[in-house]
This record gives structure tokens, C-alpha cells and sequence, in this order.
């Protein structure tokens, strides 16, 4: 447990060191007056319209939704990998073989209907 | 005489808490899922403690790596201005987070009444493993071996949820429809 | 509690050492950047301070430290100074995941009459036994960085670039974490130094339909065993790091200058760490699944053998020294090749657009990673030894 413990105090450590560094250079920085168009969002020039709050695309959302799901099933296969070598060994690789290769059939359905439903093309 | 594995729990559950706190009582939305994420990495950290460190890693890639994500890009992406005039102030938003927090509460102090009433009865404890990579190949062994047909229903189930997304993101509609 | 102590005090100082020596190399590669650029674009680069442009890197970091403090009129201060400080946080802990060299081990001695020892000190911050899983949770937590910094500048460019960058990065991140399921089957463990532990030997040798296969002038590596894996692996992780052609987030064209557009001073160059972090944390990651980790080709070192080599000897301790700093040279060395491929890439390909960009990584790479793990499923059940 002390690698742990020794972990976190270097989150710690790292969290101090970005703090100190940013308090430190506006402490040793130039504070001139900011003026109002300087501290306008920049928008190379042009005097911003749009909040930072606009609409956006729910692709995006889409997007994220489907990373979890596909992410979910990445990670199921992680610890079927490493075991897969045992199983193999000991001769039981066939049964391995068919419990992944459902799964995996089911993760291929997913992903051509993903495709052909369009739900991934950003037009 | 406290070790160093107590002192760890004793942060980490303080973080979890403190920020699970957070997460209901903040009023930007924004900083309740930052909230959210602190909590779930350290739960992370709290599986790392009990040597469970492939749950940990899990834990930190789908909840703090992709759901948390989720929810913060969500709401970093609409707008939520009218949301947060409802929830955080005045007396609805202010009586639904009582009773929702009340509640869950109450189910907790339910289920632990619950469990310290009654005998426990545990059943008796595998050998443990000696590293975290067998206890990793033993997990995987008895997933896909005892639980064979639940790891299959969770494949189709996420088949299901992704094809149940992709048709409900097609509706148009609804509440936005008016100003698009 | 002395001995836990003592450990916790160690992995500290290894760990911020690890941390000390990801941000020296951030200026030489930014310096290393703008110079190769410059002779990639028949100009010179930064040659006027020190010999060869080398003094450049010092004048930038005091210039960085002396720079105003920006703030902008509608940003959310928590937010926006938060996000640099979050950037630093995955890269540095990613990277003291990885062994960057052998373990060097200490024999029992005394001293001031007390037993000491026997010590075994690694060459990595820490290890929790389940690698590679731990340095794909942590580096998928870089997504707040930016999302922190897009929505705390108030600014739509920002938000724009921070919400392009992290759907970039978690739809590449499939990929990346597929393509590994691969070469995880072949080693049967998460553990780095497990990795590089079967990496050894001089040459490759397989079994393939029942018959022995050494093929001598190979060394006995990753990448061969599953080249279509390293290769997607290598693309996603260029992907992640938002590195050209998929620097989409800060496309300078559309963008500005993406998520962080109001950056300025020292809180951009720790962004700039963050992403050369991750960068080293990627070049590190394929040197240690697919090249050997800190292993020589063809040669096996060990602490024994150098003892030997020595001229008359040498004391165990020393020869275990030498041993690990001749490998942390030799993983020096492959990190710095892979990072100067990042580099070379960086002026040899065009940005793509955003539709290609998720094309390709949902389509293209997604479909042949998976493609990869049936294809070493099926070899390895039919024909492995």
C-alpha cells in the first residue's frame, strides 16, 4: 500500500507545483491595465457574437454514448486475453474461443449497424 | 495504532464523501460532474486499496475516463441556463434534492440496519490471490466460465442500448424543435 | 512503519524524479521541433542563441515566467486556472507506470553496525501489477484538461476545440485500447516488466502449424508477432496526443488556436508538457509492447554478465548499477526515435478534416483492430506453441 500512499502525495506534489507555478508567474508578470477589448473572447479581430453557451451538435452526445458502450465491451476483452493463453494450453482454447467469438459477434452487429444506420457519418 | 493502509482508506473515503456531497449540493452543474469525477477516481483508489487493482483500472477507464465524461461534455454543451434556474434555486429545486437525498439515506441506514441486525452469513472467502495479476486471471476464469451466459446477455444488452441511442437521437422534435 | 516510510519516501523521490526528467525533455523536443521543421522547410529554425539554438529553450522558459497574466472578462476563474494544472497530472503519472529500465538490486550490507538490505530498487515510480490497464485509466482522464480549458475561457473557439478534442480522443481511444487485446493474448499479462521479460532472447522463434520457426536475423519482438497491432496502436496514439494529422482540437485554420486560444505565459507551456507527456507516455508504451522495452537486439546484459565482462571483476551492486544505466540509455535511445517519428509525421502529412478524422477512427481503425484480435485469437488457438 505505500506505493499507493506515495502515489497520491504525488498527485499532491504535482497539484502544489502547478499552483505555485501559476500563482508565481502572474506574481512576477507585467499587470498592465486590461483593457476591454482585451479581454474580450478572442475572435482574431472581429467582435464576438455567438455565447459560449451555443448550440452544438448532438453528435457529439451520440458519439460519447457509443465510445461507453464500445469501451465497456474493449474492456471485458482485456482480462479474456490475458487468460486466453492458459486456456489454450490446457486444451479448453475451443470453449474460450466460442464464449469471445458470441460476444464479438454481437460487437461487429453493433458496429455495421452503427454504420448503416449513418449514425456515425458527420455530415 | 494507525497503519498505513487505514490512513489511506480514512483519506480516500473522506474524499469520496466530501465530493460525493458535492456532486448533489453545488449548483452549477458543471461543478457537480468535476465533483463526480474526484469521487469516482477515488472509489478507484479505494479498489486499489483492497488489491483489487484491475477493478481499479476498470473503474478508472469506463466511469472516470468515459461516463463522467460524458456527463460533463453534455452539459459543457447545452444549454442549461433554465435548468439551473429551476434546480438551484427556490423551493422546488431546494425539496427535490431533500428528498432525493433523503431518501437514498434512508435506504442506506435500511440496508445496513439490516445487515447488522440479522447474523451475517458470508460465504466462505476464496484463498487470496498473491498478486494482482492472478487475482486478475481468476476473475477472468470464473467470468468466463461460471458466468459464461451473463457475460453473453451483457453483450447483447449493450447491443440493445447502442441500437436504442442511435434511434432515440434521430427524433426530432420535442422541445427544440420550435427554435432550430 | 520505518520500512513503510522509508518505501513511500522512495517512490516519491522516483516519481518526482520521473516527473523532473518529462519536463527537461519538453523544452529539447519543442527546440528539437522547431529546428527539424525548419530544415524540413528549407529554413533554419532557432540557431542564433548557443550553439546551435540551443541556449533558445533557457530564453523561453524566462520569458514564459515574465509574461502577464491574462485573464479573459467572461471566463470562469476556477476553471480556467485549474485546466494547466490538470494537464500535468495524467502524463507525469502514465509515465512513472512504465519501467524505463532493469531493477537495480542492492546486496545486504552493514553499516554504522546495522543490517542493511537485501534492496530492490525499480526503475519505475510504481507497480500495481496490472500496467498497462492503470496507464489507460489514468491517460483517459487527459479529456478534463481540455474541457476544463474550453469552458473556462468562455470562448466558442475553446469550446469548439475542447469538445472536438475529447470526442477525438475517446473514439481513437477504442482503437488504441482494441489493437492492444492482441498482443495482450500473446503475453498473457498486464505487467510491463512481464512484457519485456518475454522479449528476450536472440531471435525470433514461433511455433506455426506444428513446426518450430526461428528466424535468426530478427530480434525476438513484439511488433513482429502482431505488426497490424503496433502499427493501428502507433496511429491512435498520435490520435491522443493530438498530435498532427489529427490536431484537429487546435486546427489553427478554423479554430484559432483551439482550446487554448486564451492561454498565455507558463499556463500554455504546461499544455505543451501535458501533450509532450503524453506523446513520451505513448513512445514509451510501444517501446516496451513491441521493441523490447529497455532490451538490447540480439544482446542479453545482465548483472551477472557485466560482472564478468569487467576487467577483473566488479562488485555485484555496481554491475547491477551499470546494468540499468546501460538500459535506461538503451529505452532513451528508443523513445527518442519513436518521438522523432512523431515529429517527421508531423511535416509529411496533411491535417485531416473533422468527418475523415472520425471516419477513419470509427470505419477504418475501430473495424481492423478488431480484425487483429480475431486474427491472433484464431492463430493462437490453431497454432501456437
Amino acid at each position: 500500500m505505500s506505493s499507493l500512499l506515495a502515489l497520491l502525495i504525488f498527485v499532491a506534489f504535482l497539484a502544489a507545483f502547478g499552483i505555485f507555478i501559476i500563482v508565481g508567474t502572474s506574481a512576477l508578470g507585467p499587470k498592465p491595465e486590461v483593457s476591454k477589448a482585451k479581454a474580450m473572447p478572442y475572435e482574431s479581430g472581429v467582435v464576438g457574437t455567438e455565447q459560449k453557451d451555443s448550440r452544438m451538435s448532438v453528435k457529439f452526445y451520440l458519439t460519447a454514448i457509443l465510445f461507453i458502450l464500445f469501451d465497456i465491451e474493449i474492456i471485458f476483452m482485456y482480462p479474456w486475453a490475458i487468460t486466453f493463453m492458459d486456456f489454450v494450453k490446457s486444451g479448453q482454447g475451443m470453449y474460450m474461443l466460442g464464449g469471445m467469438g458470441v460476444f464479438v459477434l454481437l460487437f461487429v452487429v453493433g458496429l455495421i449497424w452503427e454504420v448503416k444506420s449513418k449514425a456515425l457519418d458527420w455530415n | 495504532m494507525l497503519t498505513s493502509t487505514d490512513f489511506l482508506f480514512y483519506v480516500l473515503a473522506f474524499i469520496s464523501v466530501f465530493f460525493g456531497a458535492a456532486v448533489v449540493i453545488a449548483r452549477n452543474p458543471i461543478y457537480s460532474a468535476m465533483s463526480l469525477v474526484i469521487t469516482m477516481i477515488s472509489v478507484a483508489f479505494l479498489f486499489g486499496a483492497l488489491d483489487a487493482w484491475f477493478l481499479a483500472g476498470v473503474q478508472l477507464i469506463v466511469y472516470a475516463g468515459a461516463v463522467t465524461v460524458l456527463f460533463v461534455m453534455v452539459l459543457m454543451l447545452f444549454d442549461l441556463k433554465h435548468e439551473m434556474k429551476t434546480f438551484s434555486k427556490g423551493l422546488l429545486g431546494n425539496g427535490v434534492k431533500l428528498i432525493a437525498s433523503g431518501v437514498t439515506l434512508g435506504m442506506l441506514l435500511v440496508y445496513i440496519w439490516s445487515t447488522y441486525a440479522t447474523e451475517p452469513t458470508f460465504k466462505p472467502l476464496p484463498p487470496a490471490a498473491t498478486s494482482s495479476i492472478k487475482a486478475t486471471k481468476d476473475l477472468a476464469t470464473s467470468l468466463f466460465t461460471d458466468y459464461i451466459f451473463a457475460f453473453e446477455a451483457i453483450g447483447a444488452l449493450l447491443l440493445i442500448i447502442a441500437v436504442g441511442a442511435v434511434t432515440l437521437s434521430r427524433i426530432t422534435g420535442g422541445t427544440h424543435h420550435a427554435d432550430s | 512503519m520505518g520500512k513503510d516510510a522509508f518505501e513511500i519516501t522512495l517512490n516519491i523521490v522516483k516519481m518526482i524524479l520521473i516527473f523532473l526528467v518529462m519536463v527537461q525533455l519538453v523544452p529539447v523536443l519543442v527546440w528539437a521541433e522547431r529546428r527539424v521543421s525548419g530544415f524540413m522547410q528549407n529554413r533554419f529554425g532557432p540557431n542564433r542563441i548557443g550553439p546551435l539554438g540551443l541556449m533558445q529553450l533557457l530564453a523561453d522558459a524566462v520569458k514564459f515566467l515574465f509574461k502577464e497574466p491574462f485573464f479573459p472578462a467572461k471566463g470562469v476563474a476556477a476553471m480556467y486556472h485549474a485546466a494547466p494544472v490538470m494537464a500535468l497530472i495524467p502524463g507525469a503519472l502514465a509515465l512513472a507506470a512504465i519501467p524505463l529500465s532493469s531493477a537495480v538490486i542492492v546486496e545486504p550490507f552493514q553499516w554504522l553496525g546495522r543490517e542493511f538490505g537485501p534492496y530492490t530498487f525499480l526503475a519505475q515510480g510504481y507497480d500495481f501489477g496490472v500496467g498497462i490497464v492503470m496507464v489507460l485509466g489514468i491517460s483517459s482522464l487527459g479529456a478534463y484538461s481540455l474541457l476544463m480549458a474550453g469552458w473556462g475561457s468562455s470562448n466558442k473557439y475553446s469550446l469548439l476545440g475542447a469538445v472536438r478534442a475529447s470526442a477525438q480522443m475517446i473514439s481513437y481511444e477504442l482503437a488504441l485500447g482494441l489493437s492492444l487485446v492482441g498482443i495482450l493474448m500473446i503475453y498473457g499479462t498486464f505487467s510491463f516488466q512481464e512484457m519485456i521479460n518475454q522479449q528476450l532472447g536472440q531471435a525470433l522463434h514461433f511455433n506455426a502449424l506444428g513446426k518450430e520457426v526461428v528466424i535468426s536475423w530478427l530480434p525476438n519482438w513484439g511488433i513482429f508477432y502482431n505488426p497490424l497491432g503496433a502499427l493501428i496502436f502507433f496511429c491512435a496514439t498520435f490520435a491522443e496526443s493530438n498530435r498532427l494529422p489529427f490536431d484537429l482540437p487546435e486546427a489553427e485554420g478554423e479554430l484559432v488556436a483551439g482550446f487554448h486560444t486564451e492561454y498565455g505565459g507558463f499556463a500554455l507551456l504546461m499544455f505543451y508538457i501535458g501533450e509532450y507527456g503524453h506523446m513520451m507516455v505513448a513512445s514509451a508504451l510501444v517501446t516496451v509492447f513491441y521493441l523490447g522495452g529497455y532490451t538490447m537486439p540480439f544482446y542479453e546484459i545482465t548483472p551477472a554478465y557485466v560482472q564478468q565482462a569487467w576487467f577483473g571483476g566488479m562488485h555485484p551492486n555496481w554491475a547491477s548499477l551499470l546494468t540499468g544505466v546501460v538500459f535506461a540509455l538503451v529505452m532513451l535511445v528508443k523513445v527518442m526515435l519513436l518521438l522523432w517519428v512523431f515529429i517527421w509525421v508531423r511535416w509529411t502529412l496533411p491535417r485531416f478534416r473533422y468527418d475523415h478524422l472520425m471516419d477513419l477512427g470509427w470505419k477504418t481503425m475501430l473495424p481492423w483492430a478488431l480484425f487483429n484480435t480475431i486474427l491472433t485469437a484464431a492463430w493462437i488457438a490453431f497454432s501456437w506453441r
